[in-house]
């Protein structure tokens, strides 16, 4: 093991001290969030709207899965947002008060309020400055909590909708603080360029703050991502426009501290939880792999291809991945084939895969509970990459995990489409008890701002 | 025999050496296990190199929340008022808190970096520190006082407020976004705070929060590599 054994994890003080006891949440978010205790109430869907589906607009659903409700595996709650925007990530407020949610296309960011009534979600405020604000930032797609702030991670840029980009940084009220562009080989603004890239593209944004690191990943440009997947594949040039690399950052300063070659767009980032677990997962979209980010024994982070993900040649397209939270297995989806892998990583080096499963004909998102003994299934990647004709299933599903069994038990499908949603992407959890007293179970929310 | 004996009594001290040995290592193991679970402000040793004070940027945040407070003697006063030119570091807490990586922790570090600060008369004159009750109900001005009695011994300007009930301290909380959740009688009555999110903020002489710390980041010797930057800031 390489690792540097340092340091001292926070993470059940982190878990914001909020005195509770962390039982059960997905395991990818912000370490800054606060956790839900016990079972998850709903699951909020960030949702593309469809031409001639419905009302055409990308919308929040909110789903029940509560299995004690009775409205259980039902959506409850859908709130449109009046229009089409390409829908696509959405973070919670370190406090998981408000939900962020971006539109890729638009540029536009909706601020959902799902604590007053985590029930049915109001739409709180929508940013429609994005660009003009960050000094030309297109395609907000992460959105990671951080005290106080959201930091978001762009796609693009308004210049030449290609790749280059940067982290846009607001507080919690919604409004801009700063712009934090990504270094290239023309401004490297300090980092320290370890292999043959500096190509200032953009993607995620994970922290481990015990060891002031924050690491972002690389995808593609406004130009790549709303163009048809086919057309892409065809496209020798627009090919070329991929991320290689991933950036380590002074999370404090935010200022840039090395670029490291990750050939073939590293997409998802998950950091381990572990107090002495000083690394991070990405996979490769374009090359199939899995990548350690870790930090050795000289303190100095690397990057390293530890695994291979199905047949590269036959373009399986890794796309969201999910670490269970004792940091011993890595969920991984696979989009063209849609299928789940389930890879064990009790020795991060070396990953070994333990368990596959098609999940649909496509599939992109997964969130774990944090007993990682629920997993939910979303399908769509863009509007314009998802497959067409039959093969264009849309739903949510979930599933229950049995580990020792090495076993996936189908629960229940919302079929998107035959509810006439859209395309459902990106997952994220709610529950009263993080606004509820425990004192006072089962009664009325209690916080401050109700 | 006589080697025989011997023998016998060789293996005798040996396992005694063999379960001592556990023992440490079981102590060790508990004690190491103990430390994981503090925050980093609860150490000396933050675990990685700081920046060089001045050498990178606090941004403006947003402006700091005003609200109506009473501090230890009684007297009303304002947040902004107290705050006056200086550098001001503000803590949410309630005397109850027993959560060692809450308000304890916050105290603590407040406390860590007035010990650190001592000696320096540029740094004491210039910054403020507020530490604010959650629980207006149970803390009182009486209570904040013995709270604060033998934290403040040297000439550090730390308050410790309360303010007249929750209907001036909610919108001072909502400003800040300061969530809380309270415990309620059977009656329906206010039954004290049950749990909060931990955040310190740094504000600066023209009372904008220029940063904001949850556990992961109230160290003392942060804290005062940030109210460094901001006073040559200043400069």
């Amino acid at each position: 093991m390489h690792l540097r054994k340092f340091g001292v994890s926070i993470l059940g003080a982190v878990l914001l001290t909020i005195s509770s006891v962390t039982v059960a949440d997905e395991t990818c978010m912000s370490p800054y969030m606060a956790k839900i205790v016990g079972q998850e109430d709903y699951v909020y869907v960030w949702t593309l709207g469809v031409e001639g589906l419905g009302d055409e607009q990308d919308k929040l659903v909110t789903i029940d899965v509560n299995p004690k409700s009775k409205t259980y595996a039902k959506v409850v709650s859908v709130l449109s947002v009046g229009g089409r925007n390409e829908a696509h990530h959405s973070g919670l407020s370190d406090d998981r008060h408000y939900l962020w949610a971006g539109g890729l296309d638009s540029n536009k960011i909706f601020i959902f309020d799902v604590h007053s009534n985590p029930r049915k979600p109001t739409l709180h405020k929508v940013i429609t400055d994005f660009v003009e604000k960050t000094g030309g930032i297109v395609g907000p797609h992460t959105f990671y909590a951080l005290p106080g702030r959201i930091m978001v991670s762009g796609l693009s840029n308004n210049k030449d909708n290609g790749g280059r980009t940067g982290l846009a940084e607001y507080n919690s009220k919604g409004e801009f603080i700063a712009t934090h562009w990504l270094p290239t080989d023309g401004d490297l603004r300090g980092a320290k360029k370890e292999g043959k890239f500096a190509d200032g593209y953009g993607y995620d944004i994970r922290v481990q703050p015990r060891r002031n690191v924050m690491l972002t990943s690389s995808f593609t440009g406004w130009s790549n991502y709303m163009m048809d997947f086919g057309q892409m594949l065809q496209d020798g040039e627009a090919m070329k426009r991929f991320g290689n690399t991933m950036v380590v950052w002074d999370l404090h300063t935010r200022k840039p501290k090395k670029v490291i070659d990750v050939p073939g767009a590293p997409l998802e980032i998950r950091c381990a939880w572990g107090a002495n677990n000083n690394y991070c997962f990405t996979t490769t979209a374009l090359t199939s792999k899995i990548w350690l980010i870790y930090e050795d024994d000289n303190g100095e982070w690397q990057g390293k291809a530890v695994a291979d993900i199905g047949d590269a040649s036959k373009v399986p397209l890794p796309v969201d991945i999910s670490i269970t939270a004792d940091d011993q297995g890595l969920w991984v989806d696979t989009f063209m084939d849609g299928k789940a892998r389930y890879f064990d990583i009790s020795d991060p080096f070396n990953p070994v895969q333990k368990f596959e499963e098609q999940i649909g004909s496509q599939v992109n998102m997964i969130s774990q509970s944090w007993d990682g003994k629920r997993a939910y299934f979303s399908t769509s990647l863009l509007g314009n990459w998802d497959k067409t004709g039959e093969a264009d299933e849309q739903w949510v599903k979930l599933y229950a995990w049995d580990e020792n069994e090495l076993a996936l038990t189908h629960k229940w499908t919302i079929d998107f489409y035959k509810e006439k949603l859209g395309r459902a992407h990106q997952m994220r959890f709610g529950a009263y008890s993080l606004y509820t007293s425990k004192q006072n179970k089962g009664k009325e929310v209690t916080m401050l701002d109700k | 025999m006589k080697n025989i004996l011997l023998f016998f009594i060789l293996i005798f001290l040996n396992l005694q050496n063999v379960n001592a040995n556990e023992y440490i290592k079981d102590e060790r193991e508990k004690i190491q296990s103990e430390r994981n679970s503090l925050a980093i402000g609860w150490r000396d040793n933050l675990g990685y190199e700081l920046p060089k004070p001045g050498s990178y940027e606090l941004y403006n945040i947003r402006m700091s929340g005003d609200g109506k407070i009473i501090d230890e003697n009684g007297n009303e006063n304002t947040l902004h008022n107290l705050m006056g030119g200086k550098i001001t570091l503000l803590s949410f807490i309630y005397s109850n808190c027993t959560d060692t990586n809450g308000c304890p922790l916050a105290t603590s570090v407040f406390y860590k970096i007035q010990e650190k600060i001592k000696k320096d008369n540029k740094i004491l004159s210039k910054l403020k520190m507020i530490s604010l009750s959650f629980d207006p109900t149970y803390d009182t001005p009486q209570i904040m006082s013995l709270y604060g009695k033998d934290l403040s011994y040297i000439k550090a300007d730390w308050d410790f407020l309360t303010t007249e009930s929750l209907e001036y301290l909610d919108p001072i909380l909502k400003d800040y976004d300061q969530p809380v959740i309270r415990k309620y009688n059977k009656d329906g009555g206010y039954d004290g705070v049950e749990s909060h999110l931990l955040r310190v903020f740094l504000i600066d002489d023209k009372k904008l929060i220029r940063n904001v710390y949850n556990v992961d980041f109230l160290h003392a010797d942060l804290l005062i590599n940030d109210i460094k930057t901001l006073l040559l800031g200043n400069e």
